[in-house]
């Protein structure tokens, strides 16, 4: 018997401090876990080394010599703070998603919902909107300012329970759907939620059951079209460092110090039994059920999970541009993330991380900077800034047809696209095995009459012609709800 | 109840014990029909599944053997009747008509089961597929799993181990990390059957489960399911076409056709009933 070398074992052990030293062992091997990444995913890994020492440094290295270089020798599209950080949103977000859609392989179209209700509980909650009360607590305006104002750190922890609470409501009525049914519920949610926080401007309503009369004249909700501003920018407790539009390269390391625990949590979720779960819903949804997976609720807690991701990100958004409209949320942004998390690769985070990155790369600076050019030599052309999503159609047409499973791939996702053709192989192969199998014991038979109860073994022909007309035996019939 | 009916009788409405608290009897089925529309695809069958037994479900295509199979397992809904699992009810009656629990509330009562056509998880791997198997004893919540807490590292090592032993059980712990997809036909059966173990049972259900092997592979599981019963104390239920497996395994026979069931009892019996061989061979066979 050969010894099992066992791959994913912990070597890091128990408890808390197992898990910090889990945290501690990522840095601190880093050489030796590198060189065994190296060795099995050569060209996966040199472009992730490549784009994590690139989002890292790129501050400094903008500052040092890419906007010089710029400016003097050759004119490059480089991504500017914003960019950087809207990068690190989106990769949130993409993550997000791809628990949904990539691991428990649930399609969600109105990812942007959640997006939203992140952004607008930040507003609500960091922002003079409810001018009629004054409550400051460790936030950066004055004490007595008008309105509510929390610090973004708290603010965080309620926008993933309000996404989370959002996402489990929305995928309780809904999860008993399949495939096209679920999405178009979830289409719908994605449009709904953007139209009640643009109507909710100018609520009147009377309400009155017994000795309870609830009586509101013009009730400003969420701002209408105009949306929320200012939004109190995130800042760090005690010290003078603040997250905003205007504080330069800070934001984006907020956004990677949220983003990197973003990762984790989803690689942790992805390696346990939970995720364990979600990938064998995703292959075969009734086995899973049948080997006592509660199917409902998994699919829900992806759902919740995911959705919470989404909040994170929208109260990033709306503290860092300190001002929310439903504007921002719109479908587009849902199928972008979409194919943020197609074209990097589903069920693989680093490669919906890359998708994410690269999107968001060619949405907010490329294809401005091309228009740009274009417009300075042929002002009456189109500009092609306006037909990105032309474009992101065309890219995902060309990567169907030529790399459906995504830039970084995630193994399982790759055999099951490619499952069409294989799958129809094997099932031949497993036909004619069947059928020499039969023949097999058919010959036995044959050959040995005296064993057991051989002539009761239906007769060709004859019992199939029985049986054709009855009950449906095969358990591939949809279960009845 | 007896194990000896008297050959050539069919035994279907003969009293059976009535008592609930039964300790002999794992599965009680009363009275239980399925109906598909117009169509009745299993008619009042009344089953009983002794303790630690094997018992066979044969009859030929479309007598309703796997849409009973169906019912234990949640699946279905009986339009009527009553199945008892080791004392719990898994089918009630309400208001509105009859409720079963959900698949994966059978499956935590202790019944496991195969397919008929192969349904492991093909792109993960063999280990990971058993541990899914023990999905529903594993306690941790999805905090544990998103902060890695003591606990579930724990519980994820002792379940790594558990479905390890259970890959040796079925002679593929060298094929762990192998896609379940990539295995030979015989080792994604036995791995089917691990997976199955894995959930615990105390009722084995096994769906053809020689279905597609050749002589000596039959005669591998053949062994296999009589080494689980004797080690592992399960009952099992088999449904099969291969006659000599189901008469060299099986401690009682129930035959079923057209949804009801026309026979049951030992082998021997079975296969004197002039009933059973007319539903297999024709009218006229019987006779000769």
């Amino acid at each position: 018997m050969t010894t099992l070398v066992v791959k994913d074992q912990d070597p890091y052990g128990h408890g808390i401090g197992g898990w910090l030293s889990h945290v501690g062992a990522v840095i601190g091997a880093l050489p030796g876990t590198y060189r065994r990444e190296l060795t099995i995913h050569r060209r996966r890994t040199v472009l992730l080394t490549v784009l994590v020492i690139l989002l890292v440094t790129y501050p400094i290295l903008n500052k040092l010599f890419l906007a010089e270089f710029s400016r003097t020798t050759f004119p490059l599209p480089l991504p500017d703070d914003t960019v950087v950080t809207f990068m690190m949103i989106f990769g949130i977000m993409a993550i997000g998603l791809n628990i949904v859609a990539g691991f428990a392989g649930l399609l969600d179209l109105g990812y942007v919902a959640f997006y939203a209700l992140g952004a607008y509980t930040a507003a609500f909650l960091a922002s003079p909107h409810w001018d009629s009360v004054s409550i400051v607590f460790l936030a950066n305006v004055a004490p007595g300012f008008p309105g509510i104002h929390l610090p973004f750190w708290i603010i965080v922890p309620i926008a993933i329970l309000v996404a989370g609470t959002f996402g489990a409501l929305l995928g309780a009525p809904t999860l008993r759907l399949r495939g096209d049914y679920l999405a178009i519920v979830t289409l719908g949610f994605g449009e709904i939620v953007p139209v009640v926080f643009r109507n909710l401007a100018d609520v009147t309503f009377n309400f009155s059951l017994g000795p309870i009369s609830i009586n509101a004249q013009h009730l400003n909700l969420t701002g209408g079209s105009l949306g929320i501003n200012p939004i109190d920018a995130p800042y760090l407790p005690f010290t003078n460092l603040v997250f905003n539009a205007s504080s330069g390269y800070a934001p984006v390391y907020l956004g990677m110090f949220l983003l990197v625990i973003a990762i984790l949590f989803a690689r942790n979720l992805e390696r346990s039994r939970i995720g364990r779960a979600w990938m064998a819903i995703r292959e075969d949804e009734l086995a899973a059920e049948m080997m006592g997976v509660n199917t409902i609720r998994t699919k829900l807690l992806a759902f919740a999970l995911g959705a919470s991701f989404a909040g994170v990100a929208g109260s990033l958004q709306a503290s860092y541009l300190g001002a929310t409209t439903s504007d921002f949320f719109t479908f587009s942004t849902s199928i972008l993330v979409l194919i943020m998390v197609i074209l990097g690769g589903i069920g693989n985070i680093w490669g919906v991380l890359l998708g994410a990155i690269a999107l968001t790369y060619v949405d907010k600076t490329f294809l401005p900077y091309i228009g740009q050019q274009v417009q300075q030599i042929a002002p009456s052309f189109p500009n092609p800034a306006q037909f990105n999503f032309l474009l992101f159609g065309l890219i995902l047409v060309a990567m169907m047809r030529f790399r459906p499973e995504g830039f970084l791939p995630n193994r399982q996702r790759a055999a099951e696209l490619a499952a069409h053709t294989q799958a129809d192989v094997e099932a031949k192969v497993d036909e004619i095995v069947a059928v020499d199998a039969e023949a097999e014991v058919e010959a036995s038979i044959a050959e040995d009459p005296g064993i057991g109860l051989d002539n009761l073994g239906p007769p060709p022909g004859q019992a199939e012609a029985s049986g054709d007309a009855r009950a449906p035996e095969t358990i591939d019939e949809e279960r009845e709800l | 109840m007896s194990l000896s009916e008297s050959g050539g009788q069919p035994v279907a409405n003969a009293p059976l014990a009535p008592s609930s608290g039964d300790a002999g009897v794992l599965v009680r089925a009363r009275g239980v029909t399925k109906r598909f529309g117009g169509l009745v695809a299993v008619n009042s069958v009344d089953f009983d599944i002794p303790r630690g037994s094997i018992v066979s479900l044969i009859g030929p295509n479309g007598a309703g053997k796997t849409t009973f199979f169906n019912m234990i397992t949640g699946f279905y809904t009986p339009t009527s009747g009553s199945i008892e699992f080791d004392g719990h009810p898994i089918v009630m009656k309400r208001r509105n008509g009859m409720k079963s629990l959900r698949p994966h509330e059978v499956a935590a009562l202790g019944i496991g089961r195969t397919f008929q056509n192969i349904r492991l998880f093909g792109t993960m791997t063999a280990l990971d597929n058993v541990r899914l198997g023990a999905n529903v004893h594993l306690k941790s919540h999805w905090w544990d799993a998103a902060l890695r807490t003591p606990g579930m590292l724990r519980e994820e090592a002792e379940n790594r181990e558990a479905s390890m032993d259970l890959l040796r059980l079925v002679n593929l712990e060298d094929r762990a990390h192998a896609w379940a997809r990539s295995l030979p036909y015989g080792d994604q059966r036995r791995l089917e059957i691990a997976r199955a173990l894995a959930t615990r049972p105390k009722l084995l259900l096994l769906d053809e489960p020689t279905a597609g092997m050749n002589a000596s592979e039959t005669r591998d599981m053949t062994s296999f399911i009589r080494k689980l019963r004797a080690e592992l104390g399960l009952t099992v239920l088999l449904i099969e076409h291969d006659m000599r497996v189901v008469m060299g395994i099986s401690d009682r026979v129930t035959v079923l056709d057209y949804g009801e069931v026309i026979a049951e009892g030992t082998p021997v019996d079975v296969r004197r009933n002039p009933k059973v061989i007319e539903a297999y061979l024709g009218r006229g066979a019987a006779d000769t």
